[in-house]
């Protein structure tokens, strides 16, 4: 499989205070790469650092390289990036005055389409990868408050998937969500990477052991390593990431 | 003295008696404004009659005086909502550093100046500018000046109310939007502000209604004028004016009559709030 | 914290755990030394041992699988926990069948004494077969003991050894019974013991490699000897030229 991301020697700050350090890793398209590590340790401050969303805080900075099939995301425009490498937050946020409609169209309507066609197939073609469209069809203008977390979450999801990104960044996408909305997120997340590259944050571990490829450990801030999850979950190379996956932390 | 009472039924007591305490106090908070809405309908009704609200003032009606304010409101809310809300917007997305910090202080400060001082100002302002060329030194009567001095008080206003307005959206809405490959503008424009839109509009509400009751500064620049309209040049009539005016004449007859402008000008404000949360309602609705 | 708690909870199982293999391996290697010690001086009592020793065994080693079934349920643990658990659920098996071999041999054991025919010479090759295999199942427990994959990484090679010593056996026996010095109903019976020794052996053999990958992780597939012996020979012709 190719490399589709790769990040070179990374490391971010907020203000003075350094965040990650020297984080180099490979992430493979098409599979689904899991974060894991304890709170704190900086996975979601990496994955902000992906697509460019780590700088809009004040006073926070980033050094090294993130390369997006060679290209350097760093030297292109924040906006362009964006677009290419979607995200996923820990708590739903549906756009709260607008329809589920207009929410799933608008990365698109606000970046000038206008085609009225153009609109509702890429509604349609989203809502139905994040397999909400059957739940959904018939109250497409009702308030995206409406739906329950679950389906909200997977109508964010929605909303990020009609750009069409390449990649799409998941921070957490599950914590606030009870085990039957959590295991439809995952087979979600197992159908869309056939279409996507997937890099998914998460703190439960059996979560991460289910849905993902390879998995990256990370410890205050260092990536303390990276490899296929089949093999971190049953004999990891690093004592550190042994204690981690089976709870024994310090 | 022993309490004869265990802990439970003691507990229970002390929250009815706290309860019955609170409910007297609301009570004795919406005496004051129940007795005003109260006095101003029934003594106002007696005074008020179609040949009342269709005359000037010159002729003991007080139709010019409802046209003077809502031409006051109207124009002051033309200038200051736009300024208000632009500068609430800035502060809010923008504001985060020293310059922030300066401006929003120097709001705060601005909303704390008494009217009377605003009309002053003004007063003065318009009076210097005509002296050196700039317009005229007629131009301090009249509803140009007006409309400065109205604004003055509501642009800052505005902009606190709506700084809080767009505060209060939160930020995982700003960033899912930026994280769908949104500028940053369009993000504020068309993502953040209208999520904050039902509290704007309330802000821009409040700001009409509290400019609407402003007698003081209109005293040295709109100044009150006894036929209808006749230009932006001109003095213009305002209904707290004429109420000023009647309540503190010697005739009875117009004291009382004053009720009547007085319940005009609570029903008008009575009309812009219920007709602001209609147009709410009717948006959310139709999403 | 909620994770301090579970681990605790775990490491509860885990301790239950292995103290009962500890004890389920002390009673397999017990069963084949007394029978080994039965069949040599044909001793009926210690036999008899050996049968409630045998049921012991099969108790014991029902109560930790049921031991690894919950901790596998309750806890979904990973890594070093995950293959000690599995590991010890795979050894409960090697070592059953060791104890029954056991048993078996301890009914050979009752048969003979019925005949008293045990011949100096086959008492020699029987103790040398036993000390051997012995020795391997002493290893192999050690190691899971003392988790320590270095002391089996050649068990492979030593049952190489008792590999052949079975087959050399064999041959003699049958040697023997067609020659007429020997019984056919004893020589038949010697024929079992010998093949209970190498069986115990494998056991054995399993035992060490599972050990291996509880300790590191690595897995050293079984491969027989002849099939090692066929591999290096194509190995020495690949690299001539």
């Amino acid at each position: 499989m190719a490399t589709k991301l790769r990040v070179e020697s990374v490391s971010a700050w907020y203000g003075e205070k350094l965040a990650i350090q020297d984080i180099t890793m490979d992430i493979e398209e098409h599979m689904v790469t899991a974060v894991i590590g304890p709170s704190g340790c900086g996975k979601s401050t990496l994955i902000r650092c992906l697509n460019r969303m780590h700088e809009t805080i004040p006073k926070a900075r980033v050094e090294g390289k993130v390369l997006l099939q060679g290209e350097d995301i760093y030297a292109s425009s924040p906006v362009s990036v964006r677009r290419r490498i979607g995200m996923v937050f820990q708590k739903a946020n549906p756009f709260p005055t607008m329809s589920i409609y207009d929410n799933v169209a608008a990365g698109l309507r606000l970046n000038g389409v206008r085609n009225r066609d153009e609109l509702d197939k890429a509604v349609l073609a989203s809502l139905k990868q994040a397999a909400l469209w059957d739940e959904v069809k018939d109250s497409l203008d009702k308030s995206g408050a409406s739906l329950s977390g679950g389906q909200q979450q997977r109508l964010c999801i929605a909303r990020a998937l009609a750009v069409k990104p390449e990649v799409l960044l998941m921070d957490e996408p599950c914590s606030a969500l009870d085990p039957i909305a959590t295991a439809k997120i995952e087979d979600l997340i197992f159908d869309l990477k056939k279409d996507f590259t997937l890099i998914v944050v998460t703190h439960n571990m059996q979560q991460a052991a289910r849905v993902s490829e390879t998995t990256a450990f990370m410890y205050l801030g260092k990536l303390i390593e990276v490899s296929n999850t089949r093999e971190l979950f049953e004999r990891p190379r690093e004592a550190l990431t042994e204690s981690y996956i089976t709870g024994r932390f310090g | 003295m022993k309490f004869p009472f265990d802990r439970d039924t003691r507990r229970r007591w002390i929250d009815l008696a706290m309860s019955g305490a609170a409910f007297v106090c609301v009570v004795i908070a919406i005496i004051p404004l129940g007795s005003i809405l109260i006095e101003a309908s029934v003594r106002g009704l007696r005074s008020l009659s179609p040949a009342v609200l269709t005359a000037t003032t010159g002729q003991g009606g007080i139709g010019n005086a409802i046209q003077g304010t809502l031409i006051l409101i109207l124009l002051s809310a033309l200038v200051s909502l736009p300024v208000g809300i632009l500068t609430g917007i800035y502060l809010s997305e923008f504001g985060k550093n020293r310059l922030g910090a300066a401006v929003r202080f120097f709001v705060e400060v601005m909303t704390q100046v008494p009217s009377m001082v605003v009309g002053i100002f003004v007063y003065s302002l318009v009076l210097e500018l005509g002296l050196i060329g700039l317009g005229s030194p007629r131009l301090v009567f009249s509803t140009i000046s007006g409309v400065l001095a109205l604004s003055t008080i509501m642009v800052p206003f505005v902009a606190r109310t709506s700084e809080e307005a767009l505060r209060l959206v939160s930020i995982a809405v700003r960033e899912s939007a930026l994280a769908l490959g949104i500028p940053r503008h369009r993000t504020i424009l068309r993502v953040v502000v209208p999520s904050a839109s039902s509290a704007l509009v309330t802000g821009g509400l409040l700001g009409i209604a509290r400019v609407a009751g402003e007698t003081a500064p209109l005293l040295v620049t709109a100044f009150g004028n006894n036929d209808w309209f006749r230009g932006l040049d001109q003095p213009i009539e305002s209904l707290p004016h004429t109420i000023y005016i009647w309540a503190t004449g010697p005739y009875v007859a117009q004291n009382q009559a004053a009720w009547g402008v007085s319940l005009v000008l609570v029903l008008m404000m009575l009309g812009l709030s219920i007709a602001s949360r209609v147009v709410i309602r009717l948006r959310s609705v139709s999403r | 914290m909620p994770q301090a708690a579970e681990r605790k909870a775990l490491e509860k199982g885990l301790k239950k755990l292995n103290e009962n293999m500890v004890t389920l391996a002390e009673l397999a290697e017990l069963s084949i030394r007394k029978a080994v010690d039965g069949l040599t001086r044909l001793d009926p009592e210690v036999a008899q041992e050996v049968f409630t020793l045998d049921q012991e065994v099969y108790g014991l080693q029902l109560e930790i699988e049921r031991t690894c079934i919950d901790l596998l349920a309750l806890h979904a643990p990973v890594a070093r926990d995950l293959r000690t658990i599995t590991t010890s659920l795979k050894i409960t098996t090697d070592l059953d069948r060791i104890g029954r071999y056991g048993k078996d041999l301890s009914e050979l054991t009752l048969q003979f004494r019925d005949r008293h025919i045990v011949e100096r010479e086959d008492v020699a090759r029987i103790l040398e077969m036993a000390d051997r295999t012995i020795s391997m199942v002493d290893t192999a427990i050690e190691a899971f003991v003392h988790r320590n994959a270095e002391s089996v990484r050649n068990i492979i090679e030593v049952d190489d050894a008792v590999d052949q010593l079975h087959d050399e056996n064999f041959k003699d026996i049958v040697r023997r019974m067609m020659e007429g010095k020997l019984n056919i109903d004893t020589g038949a019976r010697y024929l079992l013991v010998n093949r209970y020794f190498e069986r115990i052996a494998d056991h054995a053999v399993n035992i060490g490699l599972r050990v291996v990958y509880m300790v590191t992780g690595d897995w050293l597939p079984r491969v027989r000897a002849a099939d090692r012996a066929k591999r290096r020979d194509e190995g020495s012709a690949k690299s001539t030229p």
